[in-house]
């Protein structure tokens, strides 16, 4: 088994598909995780940042408080859950974070602006596989105020950067339904202050590639037209987010954090269970939801893939 | 977070002749942060207790305040903490949990406390005033001796805070003057007895203040059932189904193959909700609001009283 699989979340509890606020409260409370991915995957995310910094960080005025209670949280995280891996001293208001992974130290003054060349979400951010993003919990309503956002799965910062959390999910078919997108909202403003919970989010990408932003969807959504019944293996990957809510005590805004990892379909099926709770969740996939996934467009060719591998594996449907 | 832990006592002052202020604090574990407006719950032997933390969340040095007032009650927890504990006492707590958060989007900040509902205002104003921003006390009391942290706020605060003493009339009518003429983006934060409050909030509707910046505590902490009891539920006007003390109405419909949806079984995700037709109910979750438990009920948590006939959404082919 490779690291990717032994690592891998894999999303699905049922034999069919199900749409459901499917959160678990973790304890200890925890934001972020690292991986064996962790230098390539924070490389990349520099580069990312480096190259396209408008599109890969955004954040509005309101959330500085927030984004420097992100910064220490991560970091006292990261030296306490990691300490083989990182350290951070304090000294008064004087903080010290050394990654050892990189072998960098990142020295600063809490809630000193001069002290640091980004803002501080974009700093935690440079430490860390996943992307970051603030709710701000306002009294209207919460809004998505700050984001470190590399590894987006079809969605822009840009555009979001502001807007009220059910505006954002408006997309998402059938999110309205019996008032589903009210109650995770409720759910989420009612999260305790030093608790998180963690969901998983699923979907398909063609090629390895982590960072699909809307932006660049001229670049990969094309992939999609590639995909036949000989080369689904290698190319679709079966995507998924770890995404976690945290409450952050002080400013009482929410971190959102997203940890992507990517399984290629040739590793998925080496594990009988896996094989067949994907295809089983794929075919009971309502079409609006496998449109809005994008996986309409090569829906038979993956099936086809599946089910031979099923019949090779001896697995009944 | 929501565990119990032990703190110590490190130290008690008294603040007035009735309110004495605690310092909680831990030899051996590192205290969770908060945030201005949050509280603590004690875990006393008459039962759970929740104090305001009164210390500026960002000069937070591993140890908790609070501020009681001696109730005076027999079986008071108010009392026992006055009366019972000593310093080198370790008493259970559990949080810190924030039903009153201060939101920063405010443009300035209208404070309202009565008497010992000070508390939550002493973490609020250390805070803003650390980031810089503006905001007014506005302060009722009996007399001076009976003004808890008189001394301190008004040196502390002495631009921003306005103590009125003296006569009932003539405090209501000063309060419903600092209400006035207040720029858009002001928000409204009140603590205090019942009357105090109502008093506050109906000037806030009379003035036409938006009420989503008006505060107080968004919502009270759930109840706990201590000794649950079995209840008889009519389910879509035809099964009958029976919950037994041991097990919550959520297992049991799942178990008679109702495919409800649930994720927290905590009364907080709203998962798990089903209709209420008729029947009294004691709701232990965090989720529904006063008016929404009139017509429906977490099944993970809340339970009937005696029989009661709920409706559940069909969702799939279980049954």
């Amino acid at each position: 088994m490779s690291n990717s699989s032994k690592e891998f979340p894999f999303p699905f509890t049922k034999d069919s598909y199900a749409y459901s606020n499917n959160s678990i409260l973790l304890d200890p409370a925890r934001s972020v995780a690292v991986s064996s991915h962790y230098i390539e995957e924070v490389k990349l995310k520099r580069n990312l940042l480096n190259q396209n910094h408008e599109r890969c960080f955004r954040a509005l005025p309101l959330s500085l408080e927030a984004q420097w209670e992100v910064l220490l949280l991560v970091f006292k995280e990261l030296s306490t859950c990691e300490p083989q891996y990182f350290t951070l001293e304090q000294r008064g208001n004087a903080y010290q974070f050394t990654n050892h992974l990189l072998r960098e130290v990142e020295s600063f003054s809490f809630k000193d602006s001069s002290s640091i060349e980004v803002e501080p979400l974009d700093l935690a951010g440079r430490h860390v596989q996943e992307d970051l993003i603030i709710m701000g919990d306002r009294h209207d309503g919460l809004f998505l105020e700050a984001g470190q956002l590399c590894f987006p799965s079809n969605w822009s910062l840009t555009f979001v950067l502001g807007m009220e959390f059910k505006a954002i999910h408006t997309p998402v078919p059938g999110i309205t339904d019996n008032r589903f997108i009210e109650k995770v909202e409720r759910f989420i403003t009612r999260i305790r202050p030093n608790s998180a919970w963690e969901r998983k989010n699923w979907s398909v990408t063609i090629t390895n590639k982590l960072d699909t932003p809307l932006e660049t969807y001229s670049d990969w959504g094309k992939l999609r037209y590639n995909v036949t019944e000989a080369n689904a293996g290698e190319l679709v990957n079966l995507r998924v987010e770890v995404q976690r809510l945290y409450r952050l005590p002080v400013t009482n805004d929410i971190l959102f954090s997203i940890h992507t990892y990517l399984l290629p379909l040739n590793e998925l099926i080496s594990n009988d269970e896996w094989l067949k709770k994907f295809y089983t969740n794929v075919k009971t996939l309502p079409k609006e939801i496998a449109d809005y996934k994008g996986i309409s467009l090569y829906k038979r060719e993956l099936m086809t893939f599946l089910e031979r591998a099923l019949t090779q594996r001896k697995i009944e449907r | 977070m929501n565990d119990r832990y032990v703190v110590r006592v490190e130290k008690m002052e008294q603040v007035t002749p009735t309110i004495k202020a605690f310092t909680l604090s831990s030899n051996t574990a590192t205290l969770e942060q908060f945030g201005a407006g949050a509280h603590l719950t004690l875990h006393l032997p008459m039962g759970n207790r929740q104090y305001s933390l009164i210390n500026n969340p960002l000069d937070m040095k591993n140890e908790y305040k609070i501020a009681v007032k001696n109730l005076g009650s027999e079986q008071g927890g108010s009392r026992y903490l006055h009366e019972q504990l000593e310093v080198g006492d370790i008493i259970e707590v559990s949080g810190p949990d924030n039903y009153f958060p201060v939101h920063l989007e405010a443009q300035h900040y209208l404070f309202f406390a009565a008497g010992i509902g000070i508390t939550p205002f002493l973490s609020m104003m250390s805070y803003l005033s650390t980031l810089g921003k503006t905001f007014e006390l506005h302060y009722a009391a009996p007399h001076v001796e009976n003004c808890p942290f008189h001394e301190e706020i008004t040196n502390k605060y002495s631009k921003q805070a306005y103590v009125y003493l003296g006569s009932r009339e003539e405090k209501r009518k000063k309060l419903k003057e600092a209400l006035r003429n207040r720029k858009v983006g002001t928000h409204v934060y009140m603590c205090g007895p019942k009357s105090f409050m109502e008093m506050l909030n109906d000037s806030t509707k009379e003035l036409h203040f938006p009420q989503r910046v008006v505060h107080e505590e968004r919502f009270r902490p759930a109840l706990v059932i201590r000794d649950p009891k079995p209840f008889c539920v009519s389910v879509n006007g035809k099964d009958l189904v029976f919950v037994k003390e041991n097990e919550s109405l959520l297992e049991r419909l799942r178990n008679e193959g109702y495919s409800i949806p649930y994720a927290c079984r905590m009364g907080i995700c709203g998962s798990c909700e089903v209709t209420l037709c008729e029947g009294e109910v004691l709701h232990s979750d965090s989720f529904l609001t006063e008016q929404e438990k009139k017509s429906k009920m977490l099944s993970c948590v809340s339970r009937g009283v005696g029989d009661i006939a709920i409706d559940v959404e069909q969702d799939g082919s279980e049954k």
